[in-house]
């Protein structure tokens, strides 16, 4: 993303080059025998981190008001940085008073703009927590992210449990499992990037349909997992069975037709220890799918031909 | 003796290869810097017929598992893999009439159809075992691999036979952390911590007609295959040789000089050969004896005097200290892990 701040990082390096030549031709060089190199080493230190710091942000970020701030901050604390170790190398007049006025104004100047690129970075992280809501609860960890649908993984799933289950609050937890039928014969029919659609229109219709405190995760392949802090089983379960019906009620439509995706699901409260919940809803989610017939009644849910103009 | 080494161009690009590189894409990596680590050229999967080493897509694949340092790559690979776009053997798979025959056909073209790892297949006792081994010496890799042909030979049978098979899989590794890719892609019947890695399931599912065969088409295919393979050198090194002999000779005392004259070459050519693959004589011929021991145990119901005796030792001690050191456990808990 470096590549997108060009004109933030020319004007930062010809501000270096400009308080150098500041610098050296107004100053007089110092005898390096009295400079002070503990001084330099600390102020060079200073400013080379600040670069540092100023590179990661820049290219980590798209353009837009907080990044320029952030920039202009910490870019400004680097110059300060840098005046001041070029001080140890060059004598500048006591009637001259520019360089003391240089290093004051970069490195206050620096901080109070950052400090304001903050507050607004705080409100952007704000707006951007409503979008991760019902995808992570109590703690964050960018690690667990799938790429395909943008849910935690089972890791955090188990990990979001035991935290709470270290919260020792009464209220029933329950946690359900949805699984799409015969998602591996639409695979192999219709191709992976359709099942990737597949599994982001699947997400997407069960994030617009769980409450705040829910959390949803992609548990493996096919199948998610969401978890229901304080809720009762029968509460859960009609929760569930809304969602596989909202989901029945999507319409899907591949490169040249439609299909329908219908789930089927499984809940429980979460008692004892997490793994085994999870392996009797899988084996439950299993058996159920062994009578539906697995592959074999998988060919009848995909609707008739019906293009998309018409429906 | 013909064997090839892992640097040998001996695999198409367009096939395995190509089908890791296809998921490359689908996940947005960058495939110049893929391409640049792997020695590939972009237009080897452009070009018919161009080959490429296992080496190569050896490093492709790790390369790929890296920069996507997610849990499900193997798995993801694996569910596509088989039967595949391998020409006439995947048709073969496809029209194959029941597990048997598609077991047999997955044997018998191992090269166009699963060249990194060597299937075994072994039925008595009214099950079957099928068990994976390293065929180009790539210890860092063997648990993906694992991973990946599992899901392949699972996924596939689950989509020909129209059902979820029962099947059992032991992994010669602890339990892993990501046991839920376990869960939904193979099943839930799963042991660690078993030496081999292995998917048994009982006989009578070997017969069961699948309802996409046809006999006619999948003889035609497997005629097809077979001119083919006629045409080109067998893809394999010299491990799974190796092995095949260390297995019928366990009996005969083998030694590594015997051994290098089977192969038809020096004692220290044969040594490099091996060294290259990452292994030596000692470890193969170990391995060979574990499996025979384990075979003895699961499937003859031999106690470990008789196991020891038919290894050639003096007594059951002196066994169940050689087993402990080849696998690190004894012989009564690696079959309590095996049950």
């Amino acid at each position: 993303m470096l590549s997108l701040h060009k004109t933030p990082l020319a004007v930062l390096l010809l501000m270096v080059v400009f308080t150098f030549f500041a610098y050296s031709s107004i100053g007089v060089a110092k005898p390096l025998t009295s400079v002070q190199w503990l001084d330099v080493v600390a102020e060079g230190g200073t400013s080379s981190m600040a670069c540092l710091w100023l590179l990661m942000t820049l290219s980590s970020r798209p353009r837009g008001k907080v990044t320029y701030l952030l920039a202009a901050g910490m870019g400004l604390i680097m110059l300060g940085a840098w005046a001041d170790c070029l001080d140890e190398f060059y004598k500048i007049g006591k009637e001259q008073m520019w360089d003391h006025w240089m290093e004051a104004v970069f490195t206050l100047g620096g901080m109070m703009i950052l400090t304001v690129g903050l507050y607004f970075w705080r409100q952007e992280q704000f707006s951007l927590n409503i979008h991760l809501q019902k995808r992570e609860r109590l703690f964050r960890d960018h690690r667990a992210f799938d790429r395909v649908t943008q849910l935690g993984d089972a890791s955090y799933l188990r990990r979001l449990i035991a935290m709470e289950q270290g919260n020792h609050t009464d209220a029933p937890h329950c946690i359900a499992l949805l699984d799409i039928n015969a998602f591996h014969i639409l695979n192999r029919e219709f191709g992976v990037e359709e099942g990737d659609r597949i599994l982001q229109a699947v997400a997407h219709m069960l994030l617009l349909n769980l409450s705040n405190q829910d959390v949803l995760c992609r548990y493996a392949g096919e199948r998610f997992a969401i978890y229901m802090p304080s809720i009762s089983l029968d509460q859960a379960q009609q929760k569930v069975n809304h969602l596989s019906a909202m989901v029945e009620q999507m319409h899907f439509y591949t490169q040249t037709r439609q299909i329908a995706i219908t789930l089927c699901a499984e809940c429980a409260v979460v008692s004892g220890a997490a793994e085994v919940t999870i392996e009797a809803l899988l084996a439950s989610l299993d058996s159920r799918a062994d009578q539906a017939g697995d592959g074999a009644a998988a060919v009848s849910p995909l609707a008739p031909m019906v293009s998309p103009a018409h429906a | 003796m013909a064997y090839l080494s892992s640097s040998d161009k001996c695999l198409v690009a367009q096939h395995h290869a190509m089908l890791a590189w296809e998921n490359a894409r689908r996940y947005e990596l960058d495939l110049e810097s893929l391409a640049r680590a792997s020695k590939l050229k972009l237009e080897d999967f452009a070009l018919n017929e161009r080959r490429i080493s296992p080496e190569q897509y050896l490093t492709l694949l790790q390369q790929m598992a890296k920069k996507l340092d997610a849990t499900d790559t193997s798995f993801n690979l694996g569910q596509h893999m088989l039967p595949g776009h391998f020409g006439p053997a995947s048709q073969a798979l496809l029209y194959a009439k029941d597990l048997r025959q598609a077991l047999q056909i997955l044997l018998q073209f191992q090269t166009e159809l699963c060249p990194l790892l060597t299937p075994r297949i072994k039925e008595e006792n009214g099950q079957l075992i099928l068990y994976w081994m390293d065929q180009w010496g790539a210890p860092s890799m063997l648990a993906f691999l694992v991973e990946m042909h599992m899901t392949a030979v699972t996924a596939m049978c689950r989509w020909l036979s129209e059902r979820r098979l029962p099947w059992r899989y032991c992994f010669n590794r602890s339990r892993a952390r990501h046991i839920e890719q376990h869960h939904v892609h193979l099943g839930l019947d799963l042991r660690f911590d078993c030496y081999l890695d292995a998917m048994i399931i009982p006989s009578e599912f070997l017969d069961v007609p699948w309802p996409r065969a046809n006999a006619s088409s999948a003889a035609m295919a497997i005629e097809q295959a077979l001119a083919q393979t006629s045409k080109h050198l067998r893809a394999q090194s010299i491990v799974p040789q190796l092995y095949d002999y260390l297995s019928v000779n366990i009996r005969c005392a083998p030694s590594l000089e015997k051994a290098a004259q089977h192969f038809e070459c020096s004692v220290a050519t044969f040594k490099r050969h091996l060294a290259r693959h990452g292994t030596h004589f000692q470890a193969e011929l170990d391995q060979v004896r574990t499996h025979m021991a384990l075979y003895l145990f699961h499937f003859q119901e031999m106690d470990n005097e008789a196991v020891a005796s038919y290894l050639g030792f003096h007594d059951a001690t002196n066994f169940r200290r050689s087993f402990k050191r080849w696998t690190g456990q004894t012989p009564s808990s690696l079959r309590l892990a095996m049950e």
